[in-house]
């Protein structure tokens, strides 16, 4: 019997198929009351009086929060630089609104009604303030400094210098150079931001709400409410979706003031309006790359400068623009590397943590430029990224080596069998894709490949706390699990159980997973990002399942109880020439394409994708093909048709029906999971972390594509028909 | 509220509901706050997301896009009315079958959607399935197994199979 490995199905499904299962919006309590957020809606102002008079007077009202009753007015995942509410006063950081989303009040009432009431009856004076649009104006000499510890309005800047890149270049017989821009991206997860917050029985701020990391949502609101840490509670009920958008704080914090400073149950459901303009964005990010090979396709040199747009707040954008910057050539042994990058304010939404986390972006200007070196050298692509691509030992861009356990050129290898790629005497060859007699309609076959970190970087201390207990008598019974992760929707919770039951050679029935309340749960097992929490919790399930296994053995007590902290090896900081041990293991993605392109409205259609992906084992396939299925529909998404449009910091898509995402009606015909299982020495049962990956390569593979139908290079994403049709037009 | 509403009788999963509601409000806010019914969701304001997605008289219909009041002398059907007591359709044990759920906040509207179509076709090809289903967003993308789940239901179904 084993666990691991196969396709069991999902415990929580069954309450998800009838309805039962709770989301953070359907729960509701005795008493409860009501709360409305009211936000700036402009980008850039000075809040110079704040009127709530009448808005006080409207029947039903209880209270309304405004920056005078937080008692730590700062939150920030990574920088605590954003107020909770912006309002009037001494503390001039917060005085200023710099984004649509930024809020400046919270209307709690007995019903929804009378909170939007006030909310229409709040007074606020602002003075506008001129608008940061972009990073281009935001570096421009006497733009508006919008935080005051950065008067370049430059958050960060990270430098790699490795090697000599001079000296490389004197080496290389092709060069290639590409300017490259791709836009936002709004999660769009299905339900909504939503929370209810109430006193525990303990006298907790207690909040339910939907998020990735239960402990450090305890630990912003604790921040912020100068509470010790246990006297808050976070519990994630079931969660609709989240692909990084749920890492910041949305309703947490006000929702626990207003708890406490009510005593009475307060529950907060934002519009998908609101969700869009409140919470962050992929990063737009421009690229301008060299790269540089000799003749026989060694990459020798390559430089690349990147700007991503950070928005208003730091949110996560410091550690997007780390990754960004290490995969800014791809995943490729290249001798001499030079990289300045560089994320930088403005009065947009903030930027922060999706799916891919700074890689996608990346790797859309890397392999890129990888295929137009292949072209240019008259070279298969995969034979060039084969050539080339990172091994068991190779040097990372940082200078220190990569991990064990590389397999990018098997999964290429893998990527490229699947979808018709040669091996003949003179290397690699592309299939040619059948034409469709329609001469408007053109097909291309397109290839990219891609790594990605698994886990968090830089230094970060990566931990992750798991309990197992054991009951029974002579045989095991039943096993409880503790652990904090969130299953966000991608069935982590069924990958914990599969995990315990396999260390404890039992049956995946028996285990019963108790997760995602800080009350419950003996630490912090981080956030269900970074594609971690299969590595992280696996090995903290497994070494608690060991632990507990021997007590079992050993002791005669039931039930046996045992903790465990799973600590990968260390990582380090880059330091000022971007030297560091960045990571402690990665995953490994190739994908290849098949688009065909209307040359007349400018439409793509993807007709199948093959993705062959190093998940090191699988612990649920289906659930692994689900993940490889989802994420090409969102890069999709991401490539063609989600156009995220802010102008001078006003966001234009602010719904559903402006921001378009895939339907069924735009998602591939077809798309082949092939599921590549090279053992992750650190993993637990050899398993990598796997959810973004897909998601990486598949813009570059689609223009990559588009290059093979008709000749011309897509160097600007979403690939809208607007766009499509006026750079066929440019380069025909 | 109620004693200035529209009177309504309606069937609600079975049940009768004879009370009044006011014009304005939607029939999603009144199945999800007046009656409960929380397993139907929101997902929008514009009438693109599907997760509202109910059968009205056996027909798939989107609650954020009709009044209570319309429902005035018709069947509603949520997702908490379609299991017979604590037994799965066939349907849902489809979806949870071939893992056609990950965060299933889209599933109750797809669940509603796929009925439907089953209703009017019992064995659809991924075609049919892909074209009725076009009114339902998931952001997940689980649509090839909403597929797979649909088409395991028109194979177990008597008579089905072909495609």
């Amino acid at each position: 019997m084993r666990a691991i490995g196969s396709s069991l199905p999902r415990g929580d499904a069954v309450g998800k198929v009838v309805g039962a299962t709770p989301y953070s919006g359907d729960l509701s309590m005795p008493g409860m009351l009501h709360a409305v957020t009211l936000f700036a809606r402009r980008p850039h102002a000075r809040i110079l009086a704040l009127d709530l008079g009448e808005a006080g007077r409207v029947p039903g009202v209880v209270c309304i929060l405004t920056a005078a009753d937080v008692p730590h007015n700062r939150f920030g995942l990574n920088v605590p630089d954003q107020p909770v509410l912006c309002g009037p006063g001494d503390d001039e950081h917060a005085s200023r609104v710099r984004f649509v989303g930024d809020k400046v009040a919270v209307v709690v009432a007995e019903t929804v009604e009378a909170a939007e009431r006030a909310r229409a009856l709040i007074r606020v004076e602002y003075e506008a303030l001129p608008v940061v649009p972009n990073p281009v104006a935001a570096r421009q000499t006497g733009a508006p400094v919008l935080h005051a510890a950065h008067p370049d309005n430059v958050l960060l800047h990270y430098r790699v210098r490795k090697g000599d890149t001079l000296a490389g270049f004197a080496q290389a017989d092709v060069v290639v150079e590409g300017e490259y821009s791709v836009g936002g991206q709004e999660h769009a997860f299905l339900q909504p931001e939503a929370g209810l917050a109430w006193l525990d029985e303990e006298g907790r701020v207690a909040v339910a709400c939907a998020g990735q990391w239960a402990h450090e949502e305890q630990e912003q609101i604790a921040h912020a409410l100068r509470l010790p840490d246990e006297r808050v509670r976070v519990i994630h009920p079931a969660i609709g979706g989240a692909f990084g958008g749920r890492e910041d704080i949305s309703v947490q914090i006000v929702l626990a003031l207003a708890a406490q400073k009510t005593g009475r149950p307060v529950k907060m459901v934002w519009t998908r309006e609101e969700s869009i303009i409140g919470h962050h964005k992929r990063h737009p990010m421009t690229y301008r790359c060299r790269t540089g090979a000799t003749r026989d396709g060694r990459l020798v040199a390559a430089e690349v400068e990147l700007v991503s747009d950070c928005g208003a707040y730091a949110s996560t954008s410091t550690k997007v623009l780390g990754n960004a910057t290490i995969m800014a050539v791809g995943p490729y042994d290249i001798p001499h590397v030079s990289i300045d990058a560089y994320t930088v304010y403005t009065n947009n939404v903030p930027s922060g943590a999706f799916r891919g986390f700074g890689a996608p972006q990346s790797h859309f200007a890397a392999e890129s430029q990888m295929n137009k070196l292949a072209a240019a050298l008259g070279m298969d692509p995969v034979e060039l990224r084969l050539k080339n691509a990172l091994r068991d030992g190779s040097l990372q861009v940082t200078q220190a080596p990569m991990p064990a356990g590389v397999s990018m050129d098997h999964v290429i290898e893998q990527c490229a069998e699947s979808i018709g790629w040669r091996r003949t005497a003179q290397g690699w060859q592309r299939p040619a894709a059948a034409q469709p007699d329609s001469p408007w309609l053109r097909r291309g076959i397109g290839f990219a490949a891609a790594f990605k970190n698994i886990g968090f970087s830089f230094g970060y201390r990566e931990h992750c706390w798991a309990t197992v207990e054991i009951h029974g008598g002579g045989d095991i019974d039943r096993v409880v699990v503790r652990c904090a992760g969130s299953d966000v929707g991608q069935g982590a919770h069924l990958a914990f159980q599969q995990i315990a039951a396999e260390a404890l050679g039992i049956e995946a029935e028996k285990v019963e997973i108790v997760s995602a309340d800080t009350a419950t749960t003996p630490g912090s097992s981080g956030s269900a990002s970074a594609s971690r929490m299969t590595f992280m919790a696996g090995n903290a399930i497994r070494g608690a399942a060991e632990k507990a296994l021997a007590m079992w053995r050993d002791e005669e007590d039931r039930p046996v109880i045992a903790t465990y902290e799973f600590n990968p090896p260390a990582t380090t900081p880059m330091d000022d020439m971007g030297r560091s041990t960045p990571n402690f293991t990665y995953g490994y993605v190739a994908e290849a394409v098949e688009a065909e392109i209307d040359t007349e409205t400018g439409e793509v259609r993807v007709r199948r994708v093959v993705c062959a992906d190093d998940v090191g084992r699988a612990v649920n396939p289906q659930q692994v093909t689900g993940q490889i299925e989802g994420a090409v529909v969102q890069a999709q998404g991401w490539a063609t048709i989600e156009n995220f449009v802010q102008r001078d910091g006003l966001v234009l898509t602010p719904h559903l029906s402006t921001y378009l995402i895939p339907t069924v009606r735009d998602i591939p015909d077809r798309v082949d999971s092939i599921i590549v299982e090279v053992p992750d020495p650190l993993g637990p049962f050899g398993a990598r972390g796997m959810a973004e990956m897909p998601f990486i390569p598949f813009a570059p593979a689609l223009t990559a594509a588009l290059h093979d139908a008709t000749g011309v290079w897509f160097d600007h994403l979403p690939l809208t028909p607007v766009r499509v049709l006026e750079t066929l037009d440019e380069q025909a | 509220m109620a004693e200035q509403g529209v009177p309504v009788t309606l069937t609600v999963n079975g049940r009768e509901v004879r009370t009044s509601v006011p014009p304005y409000l939607l029939l999603v806010d009144f199945l999800r706050d007046t009656l409960g019914l929380t397993g139907t969701k929101v997902g929008c304001e514009t009438g693109q997301c599907g997760a509202c997605t109910i059968l009205v008289d056996g027909i798939s219909a989107k609650s954020c896009a009709m009044l209570a009041a319309q429902a005035d002398g018709h069947q509603v059907t949520t997702v908490e009315g379609m299991a017979q007591g604590s037994a799965m359709t066939p349907l849902q044990a489809a979806f949870w079958d071939k893992h056609a759920v990950q965060c299933g906040y889209c599933t109750p509207g797809l669940l509603a959607s796929m009925t439907d179509l089953l209703q009017r076709n019992p064995d659809p090809n991924a075609a049919e399935i892909r074209r009725w289903m076009d009114g339902n967003i998931c952001r997940c993308g689980v649509y090839q197994n909403v597929v797979r789940a649909v088409r395991q239901v028109a194979e177990q179904a008597p008579g089905g199979g072909g495609e």
